[in-house]
């Protein structure tokens, strides 16, 4: 062949490359979603978007991870504005309002799910069913008596216990309490070979919250904002104030270490599994890890409840983690696309399994029934205790959790209070009140822009 | 003050926000009159653009001013898109309340700006931060960067394997550099830590101590920008002509004055460059390697004026604030361009 044919050749099965591959893919919907997990999560979820594809030949969906739930909403509203945006969006629980003020006026960013689903009772041949999620999700994502996004990831905040070091130092029970984490604290940092501090958690307001919702307090007013727009925050009630004297009092006696970094779930996971703290307060989501490192490490993980305050009746655990949201302005087959994925996403199967990988609660029945079939729970006993805190949790406004505006903001202005009070021994009491009145601040500044009639 | 409409003055203004529009009518006026001289001498000199430059026109200049422009029309375009554009919209969103998506807004005169002067931000901490690390960044680089590099230079065997390895940190990312140094420097389970127990020392509170915090951001970031000031020091020092040097050891010059009297001389071009460059560098792109080390903390101790940029925009979202802390950020640092132009900038020799 000479040289130009060569060249012909190749410009040949360049178009034909071209012209066809469009044509091919042509045949199916593309459904983009964006979550914001990498790693194993990310391709767990592209694992079951390949099943998916193969189950429903017309559609396509394609998974694409992100570092943080800001990245997905920053970049898919950057999407959104230009009229590209992904079907399904992942977001985290502190976003929901953000998220449904989200987009330009008249023009939402989503759109709520149950209203996409309508009175459908199957898409696709997959039943529609929102009595089959669980009590505690149902309860916090039920706004304006519907679900506006889809439960994925549901999370709770529990404690790991070196069970190993507990048994050295003779505590014979895990805490459950605030007093019963100092007494088991004063026995492990007594011990001969004590390890260096006692506990520890990250420093993230995720905590706090949990810690005033178990004392049956609200964050926010107007009940917890799920009545009407919250226009207070409650940062300094009494059930917080409790909360952070008992932590910088723990911080105070040595027996709680601060890794010096905001959000630092690596920083203080590593300490636990080496065995540098025998407690770790910690997301449900990371149960299965932290079983498994503490094994190969050598000792026993055994998961716990939240510890409560002793002074004050327990009320019961709000959730934490994220829920996938469905674009405003897809088409129909799109959008139907995209509700057989999120069903798909959250059948039995697929719940229990990702419950398996992480930790995460199932957020179905059926799941949990799934896995009570499956003996899951008599060989790993930790996964159950994130759902059993949350199932035994009173369903109150303050266990359903807040939604307000600005909540990851505020949640940061907490999050550097407490900082202050850890670091710099500022006063507990004068901390909160002065993130109080930023987060009220932040608060008015976001609901100036929204609530304009 | 056009996008601002001397909203300062009005009634309900506090006297904070009346002293920055004084501020700024003054730094319109300054821009101004600046503009106008630039103005005055092009169109009084007849000579157009040129008379700007004080290079006599030689053999290879075009004749003209289309051509020049339309070859220069491709980078022009792309940087009044991509830089200016985005400049001048930043200026209009430093007085709004904005939030990343949506579009609702609402003018709020200079309130972003004065906010930045409430005790409770602790926008002083912040810029003593800033400048801290930015001062030694710069400072303990550039010496590091230059002694090295003179080592590096000696006609050793395999100098150039060790200079390669030497300019690698230049070719890590930030977040990479970060996360490196989160290794060594984690207090419970770092290598530096380690070290230090196995020597029989107390260990280092490298993250968690409020004055030790933006020490080790210091290290990282020096370590960072070694590679790159090395780099060009190595090219420098290949610049730096031998016989001035012999000449000098002739004369009975030792190798500290040979040093001193001759070489950082000759190699001032190359400081000079560095030095804006250095400066950039501990401004802005450290942002990567606070993020991954200390996230600002602990306390704000290493919370820099680009960390809170980044924060406040895309963490909370809030566009307003980031982008007039963006613009203070923006004038400090031409502040000090300028002032090194002016200053250290004259003493530079070019050898001609």
């Amino acid at each position: 062949m000479s040289r130009r044919s060569m060249l012909l050749a190749a410009l040949a099965v360049i178009m034909a490359l071209v012209a066809f591959v469009p044509a091919m893919a042509q045949d199916k919907i593309e459904i983009q979603v964006w979550i914001a997990f990498g790693g194993a999560r990310l391709e767990w979820a592209q694992g079951v978007a390949a099943e998916f594809n193969e189950l429903f030949p017309q559609y396509e969906v394609v998974v694409v991870g992100d570092r943080s739930y800001e990245e997905v909403l920053s970049a898919s509203s950057l999407a959104f504005e230009q009229g590209t945006q992904p079907a399904i969006i992942h977001f985290f629980e502190a976003g929901t309002q953000n998220a449904r003020d989200a987009g330009f006026e008249g023009n939402p960013q989503f759109k709520s799910v149950a209203e996409a689903f309508g009175d459908r009772t199957e898409v696709n041949g997959l039943p529609v069913d929102f009595d089959n999620f669980v009590d505690a999700v149902r309860n916090y994502y039920t706004l304006d008596g519907t679900f506006t996004s889809f439960p994925w990831n549901t999370s709770s905040a529990i404690m790991f216990n070196n069970k190993t070091m507990l048994d050295a130092a003779g505590v014979e029970s895990v805490p459950t309490t605030w007093a019963e984490v100092d007494a088991a604290c004063e026995k492990i940092m007594a011990m001969e070979n004590a390890p260096a501090n006692c506990i520890t958690w990250p420093n993230y307001g995720w905590f706090f919250e949990q810690a005033v919702a178990m004392q049956g307090t609200d964050l926010v007013n107007n009940g917890n904002g799920r009545e009407a727009r919250a226009t207070e925050t409650y940062l300094n009630s009494d059930a917080g104030i409790a909360y952070l004297e008992w932590w910088k009092d723990l911080e105070n006696k040595g027996y709680y270490v601060y890794t010096g970094v905001q959000r630092d779930w690596n920083g203080t996971y590593n300490l636990f599994i080496q065995q540098q703290v025998a407690m770790l307060i910690y997301s449900s989501s990371d149960t299965s890890n932290a079983t498994n490192a503490g094994r190969d490490a050598g000792f026993e993980v055994v998961a716990s409840f939240y510890p409560h305050n002793q002074d004050v009746e327990y009320v019961g655990n709000l959730i934490g983690g994220g829920t996938l949201w469905l674009s405003n302005g897809l088409s129909t087959e799109v959008e139907d696309g995209a509700l057989t994925f999120l069903l798909y996403l959250t059948n039995a199967e697929n719940d229990a399994s990702w419950h398996k990988l992480t930790g995460y609660v199932p957020v179905t029945k059926a799941g949990i029934a799934l896995l009570e079939a499956e003996g899951w729970y008599e060989e790993n006993p930790n996964s159950l205790v994130a759902s059993a805190q949350l199932d035994g949790s009173a369903q109150t406004v303050a266990t359903a959790g807040a939604i307000f505006g600005n909540f990851p903001a505020i949640r940061d202005i907490l999050t550097t209070a407490i900082e202050e009070v850890l670091v710099n021994d500022r006063d507990v009491t004068e901390a909160l009140n002065e993130a109080k009145e930023l987060a009220d601040e932040s608060l008015a500044e976001y609901n100036f822009l929204y609530v304009t009639e | 003050m056009v996008p601002l409409n001397f909203c300062t003055f009005e009634a309900d203004r506090s006297s904070t926000d009346t002293a920055f529009g004084v501020l700024l009518i003054g730094l319109g006026m300054v821009i101004g009159i600046a503009i106008g001289t630039i103005v005055h001498r092009i169109v009084s000199s007849g000579q157009g653009l040129g008379s700007l430059t004080s290079e006599q026109h030689s053999a290879g200049t075009f004749k003209g001013t289309f051509i020049p422009f339309a070859l220069l029309a491709p980078t022009l375009i792309i940087l009044a898109l991509f830089l200016y554009l985005p400049a001048v919209d930043n200026l209009r969103l430093s007085t709004l309340l904005a939030r990343l998506g949506t579009d609702r807004t609402a003018f709020v005169c200079v309130d972003n700006f004065t906010k930045l002067l409430e005790p409770r931000q602790n926008y002083g901490q912040t810029l003593y931060a800033t400048f801290l690390i930015a001062f030694f960044t710069v400072v303990l680089g550039l010496v590091l960067s230059l002694l090295i590099a003179y080592v590096a230079y000696q006609p050793v065997r395999g100098a150039s394997i060790y200079r390669t390895l030497l300019i690698w940190p230049y070719a890590i990312s930030p977040p990479v550099a970060g996360i490196i140094f989160s290794l060594v420097f984690n207090p419970s389970s770092g290598i530096m830590n380690h070290l230090i127990r196995t020597a029989g020392g107390t260990p280092v509170e490298w993250l968690q101590n409020a004055s030790i915090a933006p020490w080790t951001i210091i290290v990282a970031s020096v370590w960072k920008s070694m590679g790159f000031n090395i780099l060009f020091y190595i090219a420098g020092l290949q610049n730096v002509p031998m016989d001035l040097v012999e000449a000098a050891a002739i004369d009975g010059a030792n190798f500290v004055q040979r040093f001193r009297r001759v070489i950082i001389p000759m190699l001032s071009p190359i400081t000079f460059f560095l030095i804006i460059t250095n400066i950039t560098y501990a401004f802005f792109d450290t942002y990567g390697t606070i993020d991954f080390l200390t996230s600002g903390g602990p306390a704000g101790a290493t919370s820099t004026m680009i960390y809170r940029i980044v924060d406040n925009g895309l963490r909370k979202f809030d566009l307003g604030t980031a982008a007039a802390q963006s613009l203070v950020l923006f004038s400090i640092v031409i502040l000090i361009t300028l002032i090194q132009f002016r200053t250290s900038g004259r003493r530079v020799t070019y050898g001609k």
